[in-house]
């Protein structure tokens, strides 16, 4: 290949990284040093106006467009804004501190593939295709079109024990002859109970003419509160074909579960929250045909894994025993259900699976989150945490399992935050403080301009805050500090994160007190709801081995920063692994292994729930924890020391 | 195999504190096992009371108390001597009623003026009590801090809205701050952690956990101090060891078991001895709960106390 000479290539070196790159004569200094890796704050996003990417040019020439934002002095010192700086020549580049972008901005990227940590199951989907040629009818051999169908599958395929189906009984006669007598046959096989001697008893769902093995998909879903995630699987290669999401429908009905149940006490209310998640189902499920260009009737199965309350309203169960004490879901284990039968736009055949829930606040979805992460697999010491509106966590390993969940309110879901917008393009999930002038350094969701916070970049910012001392350990703010940013709004003390002219929104994002006050509730909860349970268990501490952390967010959660306000247990990064979205991880896994399907059945038997609504010592955990990091700061001996630290070390932040 | 009587192993002990400047100045703390358990461990400095002074005088209280006093209720400096000298107090708690911008709404400087005079007045331990009037409370003790600079007075309610502007003050004219927290354990340690963030010196701090009077809810009061001192003797718990200061009098004497008259409601006996010995038997209950400092009003009572914290501190 020839290479076009139109334009000279330079070499352009950035210290302190030590890289060098090649680009093109002309090329802007910013891009140059994001195509080599080299991180520069910009939170104008290089229109030149915040004058964050100061670097010093050390030999080489640029030309530049000066803006109001580079002194005289500076421009002498061979200081220029990278972004309105075009490389000449050969460069070397140094890029001071402050105009350095954290490292921790741009990782989201690699975290975001999910870990699969159940080990060691088979690929076996309960859902399976079986094609059969079978002789013709004579006068000689004239049995029903039924029993030629299971004589061929038990001669081919030695399938036997199978129950039929009507559906299928009602058109066999013509899809047989339609077929020329080829046909293929779907089965499906539920959970068997975890004692030796049950015989699974594959049932026959469909028949279709011809051999269409080739085509065999289905679908998995988690059905959130507040979001409902589906992916398409190819059953045959076991892979993700098409995944979507999108808000759960029944979101206008109310935030959370107690509202829905509330809800459902209406007349009609059931029905319309029943009706709302399965229009959201059946968005995603045409959202997710026309991504993969997969027909329709391809799908025949449907993996549902929600909690207690999401999956009752999907069956359209009332759930109205759920909110009452003592609290009892209709079933643990729900009987497969006929999904067109739901309102489903699927195939009449196709059956939906939801997982065992373990109590009315430990759902099926936390089930599929253990099964999928494995940890009824390993003798490791497993804390298990859901991190969501309802905030669950599981205790335990092999042998056995203890389960809590504690009401943690949507504050990671960005709800009940001023400026809280779910994870989505322009949300802010990156921040670090300048100690030395108090201004923010963003990272946004897609580097799109900033809309609003999200659950784990509040996260963020709180732990920086707290860190650079701006608000206490109380989460409430210094007023007499040197900066603008801190200032009075109409929910009290506030902090500018970004000013109107720098947002999507055109008005000033801001995190205030009582924001900061609803995630100190919400991890206090997630936290002493740990504790409780640990000591239920004859635990002393928060002393796991492992840290597993489901939830949509959480796989970008900072975790030292999570630690540093108090919503992870004080424990060694490495002992920390993100599964995402880990219902959805299960539901896809138990699509793939009918293993799995068996052990997520075991699972639900071997978890004892502990009710905390009724826990003393909860609430006592809970107020202990509505502090940063901790009341106790024996629990959080690393932060302790840090925030010591910092605090000694105060002139840091005196010149501006 | 001769019995042995089971002995609480404490590894923690509560923090010694100076109120007060010059002779009179009292030392409280030190604990190093539960209350009056001296067959368990060291109790070095008896618990303390202060006698009650009001700023103004007062409108509600009942006879009983109003009468050891009379004369004096009109001027603070002389009814701060009258209890030294005729009651033998061994520390004041002058409570800053005048400034409450619910009643009479007197200013800063005035008040402090006052704190100023009863100080200099005096020369033993000064409590000054505000209104827990956040804004109030931190004008008044930001010009009582700086008119009283040197005088190791004892300020508060200190709480989480106000602990920056009067520890700050605190810091600035070292005066000794009351910490106060509603009722809980974790709260009270979370403003000892604050203080302690802001600069507080541990040697300034003295705990106030709100405390209520005999049929208002005293067991709460009992058991919030009763886990403060398990925790900071038993479980090493630094940010609870400090000593407790009680503000009790104006409990009990506020309520209508003490200030409904015989001639009402016979059946409830003489008013006097009523209202004495519901503020002996709460301070009582307190003491043995933890209290380092009670705050108290009638002499009678006061006199009932202190024979008691003899009886008990006697090996």
């Amino acid at each position: 290949m020839r290479k076009t000479a139109a334009k000279r290539k330079v070499n352009v070196h950035f210290d302190p990284d030590n890289v060098d790159i090649a680009v093109e004569q002309g090329e802007n200094l910013l891009q140059a040093a994001i195509a080599a890796g080299v991180r520069i704050h910009a939170s104008c996003g290089g229109a030149g106006t915040c004058g964050t990417c100061k670097v010093l040019i050390e030999e080489g020439e640029v030309e530049t467009t000066r803006t109001k934002r580079l002194s005289e002095e500076e421009y002498e010192q061979g200081i220029r804004q990278a972004c309105q700086s075009r490389v000449l020549t050969d460069l070397s580049v140094y890029v001071p501190v402050e105009s350095r972008l954290e490292r921790a901005v741009l990782t989201r990227e690699e975290k975001k593939v999910s870990q699969v940590l159940a080990t060691g199951w088979r690929f076996t989907p309960p859902l399976s295709k079986f094609y059969v040629e079978l002789p013709p009818p004579t006068l000689e051999d004239n049995t029903s079109d039924l029993s030629r169908l299971l004589r061929g599958l038990r001669q081919r395929y030695h399938l036997s024990n199978l129950s039929v189906d009507f559906s299928v009984v009602k058109k066999l006669a013509k899809t047989l002859r339609e077929g020329d007598w080829r046909v293929t046959v779907t089965t499906l096989v539920t959970a068997v109970k975890p004692r030796a001697g049950d015989r699974r008893r594959p049932r026959l769902i469909n028949i279709e003419p011809g051999d269409t093995r080739e085509k065999h998909y289905s679908l998995a879903f988690d059905i959130g509160t507040t979001t409902v995630c589906g992916q398409l699987l190819d059953l045959n290669r076991g892979n993700v074909v098409a995944e979507s999401i999108a808000y759960n429908g029944q979101i206008s009905y109310g935030q959370d579960v107690i509202t829905r149940i509330a809800y459902c006490q209406r007349p009609g209310g059931l029905k319309r929250l029943q009706q709302a998640v399965v229009s959201t189902i059946n968005d995603i499920i045409a959202e997710l045909l026309a991504q993969s260009q997969v027909e329709l009737e391809h799908v025949g199965h449907l993996m549902v894994a929600g909690n207690t309350t999401m999956t009752q309203i999907l069956l359209g169960l009332e759930p109205k025993y759920i909110r009452l004490a003592p609290y009892t879901p209709v079933a643990n284990f729900f009987p497969p259900v006929n999904a067109s039968s739901l309102g489903i736009k699927v195939n009449e055949h196709v059956y939906l699976f939801t997982f065992p829930a373990v109590a009315s606040y430990v759902g099926g979805d936390i089930v599929s989150g253990v099964v999928g992460a494995g940890v009824h697999q390993r003798k490791t010491l497993t804390l298990f945490m859901d991190i969501g509106t309802n905030g669950e966590i599981v205790i335990g390993n092999s042998d056995w399992m203890a389960t809590a969940s504690c009401s943690a309110g949507p504050a990671f879901e960005g709800g009940g935050i001023k400026h809280g917008i779910v994870a989505s393009e322009g949300a802010i999930e990156e921040f670090n403080i300048n100690p030395s002038n108090l201004e923010p350094e963003l990272g946004t969701i897609g580097g799109a301009k900033p809309k609003g916070i999200c659950g784990s970049g509040l996260i963020n910012i709180v732990a920086g805050l707290l860190e650079a001392r701006v608000i206490a350990q109380n989460g409430k703010f210094n007023p007499d500090l040197p900066t603008k940013r801190v200032r009075r709004g109409s929910d009290g003390y506030e902090y500018v994160l970004a000013w109107a002219p720098e947002t999507q929104t055109g008005k000033d994002i801001v995190i205030t007190e009582v924001d900061i006050d609803n995630l100190m509730r919400a991890k206090a909860a997630m936290y002493a709801g740990c504790q409780t349970l640990s000591k239920s268990v004859g635990l002393g501490g928060c002393e796991f081995e492992q840290v597993i952390i489901a939830g949509a967010f959480g796989s970008h959660i900072n975790i030292e920063r999570a630690i540093t306000i108090g919503l992870l247990p004080d424990l060694p990064p490495e002992r920390f692994v993100f599964i995402g979205n880990g219902s959805l991880l299960g539901a896809r896994l138990t699509s793939f292994s009918t293993d799995l399907l068996d052990d997520a059945r075991r699972v639900a038997q071997m978890m004892t729930n502990f009710e905390l609504s009724e826990n003393v010592e909860f609430m006592n955990n809970y107020v202990a924890a509505l502090f940063l990091p901790h009341t106790d700061a024996n629990a959080f001996p690393t932060v302790s020391k840090r925030l010591a630290e910092l605090a000694s070390n105060p002139e840091q932040r005196i010149n501006v | 195999m001769a019995f042995e009587i089971p002995k609480t192993v404490y590894t923690g002990k509560i923090k010694e504190i100076k109120l007060g400047q010059g002779d009179k100045a009292v030392i409280v703390g030190g604990e190093t096992a539960y209350p009056f358990y001296l067959f368990e461990g060291e109790m070095p400095h008896p618990p303390r009371i202060a006698m009650e002074v009001y700023d103004c005088p007062p409108e509600e209280w009942p006879e009983a108390a109003l009468e050891p006093f009379s004369g004096v209720t009109d001027d603070p400096v002389a009814w701060a001597k009258k209890c030294i000298d005729d009651y033998g107090a061994e520390m004041i708690c002058l409570q800053l009623l005048s400034t409450d911008p619910n009643g009479l709404d007197r200013g800063a400087d005035e008040a402090a003026q006052v704190v100023k005079k009863v100080a200099d007045a005096i020369d033993v331990p000064l409590i000054v009590w505000g209104t827990a009037n956040h804004d109030k409370d931190v004008e008044v003790f930001r010009r009582v801090a700086e008119l009283c600079h040197g005088k190791n007075l004892i300020i508060g309610p200190v709480e989480e809205g106000d602990h920056k502007q009067i520890g700050a003050a605190a810091i600035a004219y070292q005066h000794t701050v009351i910490a106060s927290t509603p009722i809980d354990i974790n709260l009270a340690k979370q403003l000892n952690i604050l203080l302690g963030n802001l600069g507080v010196p541990d040697e300034l701090i003295i705990m106030d956990p709100t405390v209520s009077g005999i049929g208002y809810g005293i067991e709460y009061a009992y058991s919030v101090m009763e886990r403060m001192r398990m925790a900071a003797l038993t479980q090493q718990d630094e940010k609870l060891q400090f000593p407790i200061i009680c503000n009790i009098a104006k409990e009990v004497w506020k309520t209508r078991e003490v200030k409904i008259p015989e001639t009402e409601d016979p059946k409830m006996g003489d008013a006097k001895k009523r209202g004495i010995l519901l503020e002996a038997m709460s301070a009582m209950c307190l003491l043995l709960a933890g209290a380092d400092v009670l705050i108290m009003r009638h002499p009678e009572a006061i006199k009932l106390i202190r024979e008691m914290i003899t009886e008990l501190t006697t090996k």
